[in-house]
């Protein structure tokens, strides 16, 4: 990635809060958010209570568009305050820019407008929730409220696009398409994919759901929003913004097989490779482990082939033990998760981890300190594809 | 130093036909493809008109790919389309050779039919649950991700969407792959079906037109509907060199802008537009006086052929009435996500052709814009550079510029 590309600003909405502290100090005391879903109770679910949007942020037509559109909204507002890039600070909005990663959040918005369709009628439907029910309108949306007028573009990666993501709006900063870049995504858990994954014995219960155990049953989902702010680093200095931390590579490889490991592990050679960065530099690995056992292994086995004799010394953090998993903003979520242990030199624990997978990783059940270093995070989508992401907190 | 990207293989499944020969020529004649629809209906909107695809029965999808026989159409044309573009490309990579290479994909809707199945199931019959494969079928990634284990392909895999400029941003994102280094090879495309919401969400919004789309027509009146998909094999110049192949024309850059407007209405002006051309030239190193043909998005509602009109006026100035603009939605209706993916095809094939299709049924012109659209057929002219313009709701405008390759 030519051209240093800093992390300036990021917000965070999930079951345990508003931003980082909230955050923090449950995956520091290991709690987990999961509970029986009210419309599923067989499946675990965790939910953001008490979201009201317009607390956050009033932008026209909120009201209207759906909960995860409104959930990306606010995070992306609030990213940019948190950057500094709000108010009299803000950008042209020509020279800002926006990837969204979403691959499910219009799905409920279109299933409501096609049961309208069907039993009401064409003429009795909203029309305002036509253009809603698209792939791309939590981007639109979110573009449109920001404004982002540099350029606004959609991953649709099958629930993993969050890292992926991220290297696509890093590479736009790094070619100069914009000035900054908000990198947002959003998940509200809905009834019929909760059925689905229930009945295709992909889905655990709230009691039985755990990660990267050796008893973990399958996933729990969780609703979740991040969102984080992309500059330049020379531009970022040379306003005044100290960098939360650095993008130092991407790279997404896919599983053409059944076999999830080698295109992970693959992912993970080509983003520590990019980053110039030899394993021995990682101190942290911040898995996207769901509890589901065929990707649980791939992470495992992924990152310790990766990690060769330096995994036993790396600690991993799995934040959707905590939190289910949210799919698209779940990549968002774990970089805040991972540049936040950085700083404070200390990863939380694996929550609920009892058996641990795997012997070649440290899987910490209780906090444990971190040495200096990188942070290696990992994903892997429901239909194959695999990301990992390479972050620094400065930009040597 | 970023690689050039150069384009080795194309692939269409249209209403104009499946293979680049037919599409060609019907694009040429000017005869849309738009006409009474048998494959898709919705009893409360009448007979309704749009461009269908007709398949041979070997492009139907194997019962491992769709075990619901029939319920992946949209799946069903990418694929074909990729097939075409893979064949047409000549390609046989070894398994290294595919770990480095990719698929990148864009589509407005998906498999939104699975949704419209579900609603129609439910209402029929109130106890009807959520199949277990319905949260995989309803995926759009699915699309990619089953043209790469079609081609046993391990590099980046990616399902873009930008609304109805999806193809075009598919296309930038493998760009960029191959540029940066990360693959030598990207499937790039687009594919897009009928679905009832695009009709009803378009009548109730009062753009569907009510006969046969005319862009730029002075009485033009709305959108005309198709579905379809297109793919281009892009490789690194130093692939496609060290292999022999033939390269159809190069992928110089691309531009990307938001008009950030309104949740469908496009920008005033066409100032997005503008945005992005400017962008994809300098990012080309090429001027506005080379450009030589340009592919307008041209849906033939009011607003977008407007404000793209006044883009190429603003833009090109002096020379503007000289600068073939046209617009092949007038043939096969508009295809959504496809729509980019099939005009980078088309754009090929004028560079290749040295002739640019025109925009069909274009009668009258409008009175504030006088431009040169190409009316009624193709014609011969020297084509060296193309813009490929599309635009998608949100105000998503995304700008290739394809260029004879030296």
């Amino acid at each position: 990635m030519k051209g240093a590309v800093a992390v300036t600003g990021f917000s965070l909405f999930t079951p345990f809060g508003v931003g980082w502290e909230a955050l923090a100090s449950a995956l520091d005391a290991g709690r987990v958010a999961v509970e029986p879903a009210t419309d599923a109770p067989a499946v675990g679910v965790a939910r953001i209570v008490d979201f009201d949007p317009l607390r956050h942020v009033n932008v026209r037509g909120m009201r209207v568009y759906p909960r995860a559109t409104q959930l990306e909204i606010c995070a992306a507002s609030l990213a940019l305050g948190d950057a500094g890039l709000s108010g009299d600070a803000a950008l042209d909005p020509r020279d800002l820019g926006l990837v969204t990663a979403s691959s499910y959040s219009h799905l409920e918005t279109l299933l409501e407008y096609d049961r309208g369709l069907v039993s009401a009628g064409m003429q009795r439907t909203n029309p305002t929730l036509m253009p809603l029910g698209l792939p791309s309108a939590p981007g639109a949306a979110t573009g449109l409220a920001l404004p982002a007028r540099a350029f606004s573009i959609t991953l649709n990666d099958g629930g993993a696009s969050g890292l992926a993501a991220l290297g696509l709006g890093a590479r736009a900063i790094a070619a100069g398409r914009a000035r900054a870049c908000v990198v947002a995504g959003a998940f509200t858990p809905f009834a019929e994919l909760l059925e689905s994954s229930s009945r295709a014995g992909n889905a655990a219960s709230a009691e039985r759901f755990r990660v990267l155990d050796r008893d973990a049953a399958g996933v729990a989902f969780g609703e979740a929003a991040a969102a984080l702010v992309l500059e330049p680093l020379e531009l970022a200095l040379g306003r005044g913004r100290m960098p939360l931390g650095i993008v130092r590579a991407e790279s997404t490889r896919f599983a053409p097989t059944a076999e999830l490991a080698p295109a992970l592990g693959r992912a993970l050679s080509a983003a520590l490779a990019a980053a110039g960065a030899g394993e021995g530099g990682v101190s942290l690995a911040c898995a996207g482990a769901n509890g589901s056992p065929r990707e649980d292994a791939a992470h495992v086995d992924a990152l310790s082939s990766a990690l060769g004799a330096h995994a036993a010394r790396v600690v991993v953090a799995a934040p959707k033990a905590n939190l289910g998993e949210a799919f698209d903003p779940s990549g968002l979520v774990q970089a805040v998760v991972a540049l936040g242990a950085l700083r404070a030199r200390r990863a939380p624990p694996i929550a609920r981890l009892t058996t641990p997978r795997g012997s070649a990783l440290r899987l910490p059940m209780a906090p444990a300190e971190l040495a200096p270093g990188l942070a290696l995070l990992t994903s892997i989508s429901p239909s194959g594809s695999c990301s990992a992401l390479v972050l620094s907190l400065g930009a040597e | 130093m970023q690689r050039r990207v150069v384009i080795t293989g194309c692939g269409v499944v249209t209403a104009a036909g499946n293979d680049l020969e037919s599409f060609w020529k019907t694009l040429m004649e000017g005869a849309p493809c738009i006409g009474p629809l048998t494959g898709f209906a919705y009893a409360e909107m009448g007979q309704l008109s749009g461009a269908e695809v007709r398949l041979p029965a070997e492009d139907a999808l194997p019962p491992d790919v769709d075990p619901d026989r029939g319920r992946a159409r949209c799946l069903e044309l990418g694929l074909a389309a990729a097939r075409r573009a893979w064949a047409g490309a000549g390609l046989e990579l070894g398994p290294a050779q595919r770990e480095r290479a990719g698929v990148s994909f864009g589509t407005t809707m998906g498999e939104e039919r699975q949704v419209g199945d579900l609603s129609q199931r439910r209402h029929a019959q109130a106890d009807v649950g959520v199949d277990a494969r319905f949260f995989a079928r309803a995926n759009n990634h699915r699309l990619a991700a089953c043209v790469a284990s079609t081609f046993g392909l391990g590099g980046p895999v990616l399902m873009t969407t930008t609304a109805c400029s999806s193809g075009n941003a598919a296309a930038a994102q493998a760009f960029d792959a191959i540029a940066s280094g990360d693959a030598d090879v990207m499937l790039a495309g687009g594919a897009d079906v009928l679905t009832r919401l695009i009709y009803c969400g378009f009548q109730r919004m009062g753009v569907l037109s009510a006969s046969v789309c005319r862009p730029f027509d002075k009485s033009r009146d709305g959108v005309s509907f198709g579905e379809g998909a297109a793919a281009v094999v892009l490789e690194s110049l130093e692939h496609a060199q060290a292999r022999g192949a033939h390269v159809l024309a190069e992928l110089a850059g691309y531009g990307m802008s938001n008009d950030a407007h309104h949740i469908t209405a496009p920008g005033p002006h066409g100032e997005g537009f503008v945005r992005a051309v400017h962008q994809a030239l300098a990012h080309s190193g090429l001027g506005l006086d080379q450009v030589s043909y340009v592919s307008a998005h041209g849906t033939g509602t009011p607003y977008n052929d407007k404000g793209e009109s006044e883009a190429m006026t603003t833009l090109f100035g002096a020379r503007a009435k000289r600068v073939p603009v046209s617009s092949i939605k007038s043939i096969l209706g508009h295809t959504n996500g496809a729509a980019s993916a099939i005009e980078t095809v088309a754009c090929v094939l004028a560079i290749q052709q040295r002739a640019v299709p025109p925009t069909a049924g274009w009668r009258e012109p409008d009175p504030e814009f006088d431009l040169d659209y190409v009316p009624g057929k193709g014609r011969p002219h020297p084509v060296d550079v193309c813009l490929n313009l599309a635009a998608g709701f949100g105000g998503h405008n995304v700008c290739l510029v394809l260029r004879r390759f030296s």
